[in-house]
């Protein structure tokens, strides 16, 4: 538990957007596909996640209904709002300046 | 789509606030489901059904810090967090109903309170003048050493003069005193209150009429009445809506004024009353060409001017060119104008006049009480606070944060001076409409106040910041002492901390001190109306009414019309069942004294002339009718008649003038004349008796030296018919006379009729309204406090308790251990009179102008108030004190 990554918030915000991006999805399988896709170095604990898809969600990037579960039981399912898919793409081509600019520096001398 | 997510937010949180139990739910599932899929993932990986979830609720965390977590994202903490606070406050308040009631109850009478006078007093003082700049107005008056005059009314002569030859100002006006006028023409004949006006004061004003036209400056001069064949007059706009019909066809209606042709050309605007509220018709005062060479339109100061400065000009350079052309006048004219000087006060300060001190004290008074008010409020909440010490302390050990603590103790202290500030306005704007409708006419000089929001948001400042200051002060408290310092001194619960106690006492000692304040003020008023009611006004008012009549100069030109109609009046009157005695006097004692003059006494030196001698003219039988002893000589009798022109006749003096001027001589047989310096065609009178004197101008004022001619003599239009009657009210006589003056001249209208008593009482109607308005706040202020002695004395008994009981159980008698907790509270009392006693020694002082017979310092009045307000601070301490001499100390000890 302990070296598990400190995401900042606006890291963890890209992360779900992203996993969001392909198929709409409920919170155990955002956290599931992120941890995934990372090879297991992401681990999204549900305190952050929570509370990350309910404010994405006030603030309008995503959007959520209810349905059923792989395993039939009641769920609740985001999906990407159209607001959310543009600012996907525009916090994406962030973070790549971002960490471009951060490699470069830390490249040097 | 800035549009869209704006409305995802607001759509979010008003679900988050008003659905809650939904979204809790949602949320419940929504994790439930989580922790089942993890699960489920745990058992694929090959754990038994029994590890997975162990393993996945381990996984997981706490599902109860996600939910917090997920209740901070929502983004409507704060507002649910403040409803919270709400709901707990209102239920900690339903549970100490004694307290909320008596906190709310302090507060709403602050406030309402300060509200109601706070409104009058804007109502009257501060509100500006309805006028183009009216700080450019302002009043001018004459002024004379040698009459005794500081502030007199200007000649027409005079105010001619200053108006043309002082260049500061761009425009001088002028009005003149009230009177009634009868009116016919219309559906009855009526009289009206009329005020002669200059034609252009309203135009100066920057006023102008609602409907049809103002008068013009010819018109103040009767060469244009006379060319047009009538007055023009100006209605009030109550006048118009209440007497002719409210139409607005009046312009041009054609009435009898005064016996003359008159036609209304406009009307004012609403709410529009110069000088006086009450003023129904103006009347240009029509003077002829002529007077202006007559030596009364010199003498007569009978007009008020009003000035507008020039632009550009100052108040100094006006006042020293008014100065210098007083000094030009007074060369010109050195008879009549010697030592005759003019001045000029601003407009708004005139018009207060005398009211300004009442209301200043009343503000005072009201103050004070707020202040009480608000340390009342204090100390209630210190108090509970106490009592919860123990309880807050016990929660901030639990791990409640201390912010999450005053904020909480703030809202409940926000919620009281909710409570507590509506009750108040409410309270206040009643308060407000009851003053309006209690205050004696004339006191206020307005009869509405608006209430005035700017009051309403200080007094509810001053109270809400008392309760929110002292409502979180012991949060504050709570905050440097950690939770185990707190609980060790909390002890058992209900003992304060030792600041908070100090406080309190503070607290109190202040409330003790003021209301001393107020009750002293209050007393000093109540000597002061007890003395007025002692004095003798100079006539017997019971059984009298007064009617007064004027009877108009077009109609009755010569004196003998004058003297027939009211001989004939009288006449019919006193045939009347039940009238004891009925005769006429030019004066209304108390309300209307009449007019003046120099005079000289026969046989004096000639620089020895008097001035100022009040003048009036009676028929027979005045003075048995209205009580007045005969002191020398004679009374005048029918035989005192009319001798002609210019020829003397007799006269009676009062006791006032024989004292002043024929001390240790007999009046009755000398000579006077109403000249100051007699030549050849002075009129010469001889004294035939003295009578008691009559105050004149008012109950408080002594009465001044007068000079008595009989009617027939002398006759006067205006005229008051004093009636006595052997039993009952005189006033069921009215009626009766109002038909025999209808029969007499079915052209005259009943001016008015006021009983004699109630006059007299009306004399004393503003000083008892205040007396009456200080004496409720005195009151107040004297059971506020003594319930916070009560209170002090009962909490220091409580916490002492144990100790108590232990004295008991050694030997100490109830006296002692009753001495012992009454002396905190009488400690507080008896601070609180000293200081109280010490302030009101210096404010007190502000009072003078309204005591009659009572020195600001009265010590008879001190020394009760103190005795009173130290045995009710006994009594307030004795009762907790024998409570706790009565407690049986095995209890106490038992319960440590």
């Amino acid at each position: 538990m302990d070296d598990r990554l400190d995401l900042p918030q606006g890291t963890l915000d890209l992360l779900i957007l992203k996993a969001l991006s392909l198929t709409p999805q409920h919170g155990w399988g955002v956290s599931e596909r992120i941890q995934q896709v990372s090879n297991e170095v992401l681990q999204i604990p549900q305190g952050s996640l929570y509370p990350a898809l309910h404010r994405l969600e006030r603030q309008g990037w995503i959007r959520s209904e209810w349905g059923t579960s792989e395993n039939h039981r009641r769920a609740k399912f985001y999906e990407l709002t159209r607001s959310g898919r543009k600012r996907l793409e525009e916090e994406t081509v962030a973070w790549n300046r971002l960490t471009t600019a951060v490699e470069l520096v830390l490249r040097m001398g | 789509m800035i549009v869209e997510r704006i409305a995802s937010q607001i759509r979010h949180r008003l679900r988050a606030l008003l659905r809650r139990n939904a979204v809790e739910q949602e949320l419940d599932e929504e994790l439930a489901l989580h922790l089942e899929m993890e699960k489920e993932a745990n058992i694929r990986r090959g754990m038994s059904p029994e590890a997975a979830r162990r393993q996945a609720v381990l996984t997981l965390g706490g599902v109860e810090q996600t939910k917090e977590s997920v209740r901070n994202a929502r983004g409507v903490r704060p507002i649910e967090d403040l409803v919270r606070d709400v709901r707990f406050a209102f239920r900690s308040f339903a549970r100490t109903p004694g307290f909320t009631i008596a906190a709310v109850l302090v507060l709403a009478l602050g406030i309402g309170a300060t509200t109601a006078i706070f409104s009058a007093v804007r109502a009257v003082v501060l509100r500006p003048l309805p006028f183009a700049e009216p700080e450019r107005l302002y009043m001018l008056w004459e002024s004379n050493p040698e009459m005794g005059w500081e502030t007199q009314a200007a000649s027409p002569a005079n105010y001619l003069d200053l108006k043309e030859r002082v260049a500061s100002f761009a425009d001088v006006e002028a009005y003149g005193s009230l009177w009634q006028a009868p009116i016919t023409g219309l559906e009855r004949p009526i009289a009206l209150r009329v005020r002669n006006v200059t034609g252009g004061l309203f135009s100066m004003l920057g006023v102008g009429p609602m409907l049809g036209r103002d008068f013009t400056e010819a018109e103040t001069w009767a060469s244009a009445t006379w060319r047009a064949g009538e007055t023009p007059l100006l209605l009030s706009a109550a006048t118009w809506r209440t007497v002719f019909g409210g139409d607005e066809s009046v312009i041009g209606t054609s009435v009898t004024f005064n016996g003359g042709a008159a036609r209304v050309v406009g009307v004012m605007p609403e709410g529009f009353a110069f000088p006086e509220e009450g003023d129904q018709l103006w009347v240009p005062f029509g003077w002829a060409d002529e007077a202006r060479d007559r030596a009364w339109f010199r003498r007569a100061h009978s007009i008020w001017p009003v000035a507008r400065l020039a632009d550009g000009a100052t108040p100094e350079q006006a006042a020293a060119e008014l100065d210098a052309v007083a000094a030009q006048i007074e060369r010109e004219h050195p008879e009549v104008n010697r030592l005759m000087r003019a001045g000029m006060s601003p407009l708004q300060d005139f018009l207060l006049g005398d009211t300004r001190t009442p209301l200043m004290i009343l503000l005072g008074a009201v103050g004070l009480l707020l202040l009480i008010a608000c340390a009342n409020v204090g100390n209630l909440l210190l108090v509970r606070a106490s009592a919860h010490r123990r309880a807050l302390a016990v929660r901030a050990a639990l791990g409640a944060g201390r912010g999450r603590l005053v904020r909480q103790m703030l809202t409940e202290s926000v919620v009281l001076a909710a409570l507590g500030g509506a009750a108040g306005i409410a309270l206040g704007v009643a308060g407000t409409r009851l003053l309006e409708r209690l205050q004696p006419a004339g006191l206020l000089r307005v009869t509405s106040f608006p209430v005035d929001g700017g009051v309403i948001a200080f007094a509810v400042a001053a109270t809400a910041g008392a309760a929110i200051l002292f409502g979180t002060f012991p949060a504050f408290l709570a905050r440097h002492t950690g939770p185990g310092e707190a609980l060790r001194e909390a002890g058992r619960s209900g003992s304060p901390g030792r600041l908070a106690r100090r406080v309190v006492g503070g607290l109190v000692v202040a409330e003790v001190a003021l209301a001393a304040l107020l009750v002293l003020g209050a007393g000093l008023l109540v000597r002061s109306i007890t003395e007025l009611r002692q004095v003798d006004p100079g006539f017997d008012p019971e059984g009298v009414v007064a009617i007064t009549l004027n009877v108009p100069g077009a109609r009755y030109r010569g004196p003998e019309q004058v003297i027939r109609f009211y001989d004939e009046v009288l006449t019919r009157v006193r045939a009347l069942p039940g009238v004891a005695s009925a005769a006429a006097s030019s004066t209304l004692p108390l309300r209307d004294r009449g007019s003046t003059s120099d005079f000289f006494i026969a046989g004096r030196a000639a620089d020895e002339y008097g001035t100022e001698v009040v003048r009036r003219s009676v028929m027979p039988g005045y003075f048995e009718t209205m009580g007045v002893p005969l002191l020398a000589g004679r009374r005048l009798t029918e035989a005192d008649g009319w001798r002609g022109d210019g020829v003397g006749g007799v006269a009676l003096i009062n006791e006032a003038i024989a004292r002043q001027h024929f001390a240790g001589e007999d009046p009755v047989g000398q000579r006077i004349t109403l000249d100051r310096s007699p030549d050849s065609t002075s009129v010469w009178h001889t004294i035939v008796g003295v009578v008691g004197s009559e105050r004149q101008s008012a109950i408080a004022t002594p009465a001044q030296i007068e000079l008595i001619e009989p009617f027939a003599q002398n006759p006067e239009r205006e005229m008051y018919i004093y009636i006595r009657v052997a039993r009952g009210d005189p006033a069921r006589l009215v009626p009766a006379v109002g038909s025999i003056i209808n029969d007499v001249d079915p052209h005259l209208p009943l001016f008015g009729a006021t009983a004699m008593e109630d006059l007299v009482a009306d004399s004393m109607a503003r000083d008892r309204f205040l007396m009456l308005l200080l004496l409720t706040f005195a009151a107040v202020a004297v059971v506020l406090s003594l319930v916070g002695v009560y209170g002090v004395t009962a909490q220091a008994a409580r916490q002492r308790l144990p100790e108590l009981g232990l004295r008991v159980a050694l030997g100490a008698r109830d006296r002692d251990i009753i001495w012992l907790t009454i002396r905190r509270g009488l400690a507080l009392v008896a601070t609180g009179v000293a200081l109280g006693v010490a302030g009101a020694l210096v404010a007190t002082r502000a009072m003078t102008g309204m005591l009659y017979g009572v020195t600001p310092n009265d010590p008879a009045t001190f020394a009760v108030v103190v005795l009173f307000l130290v045995a009710a601070g006994l009594s307030a301490s004795w009762l907790p004190a024998r409570r706790a001499a009565r407690v049986d100390p095995a209890d106490t000890l038992r319960a440590e």
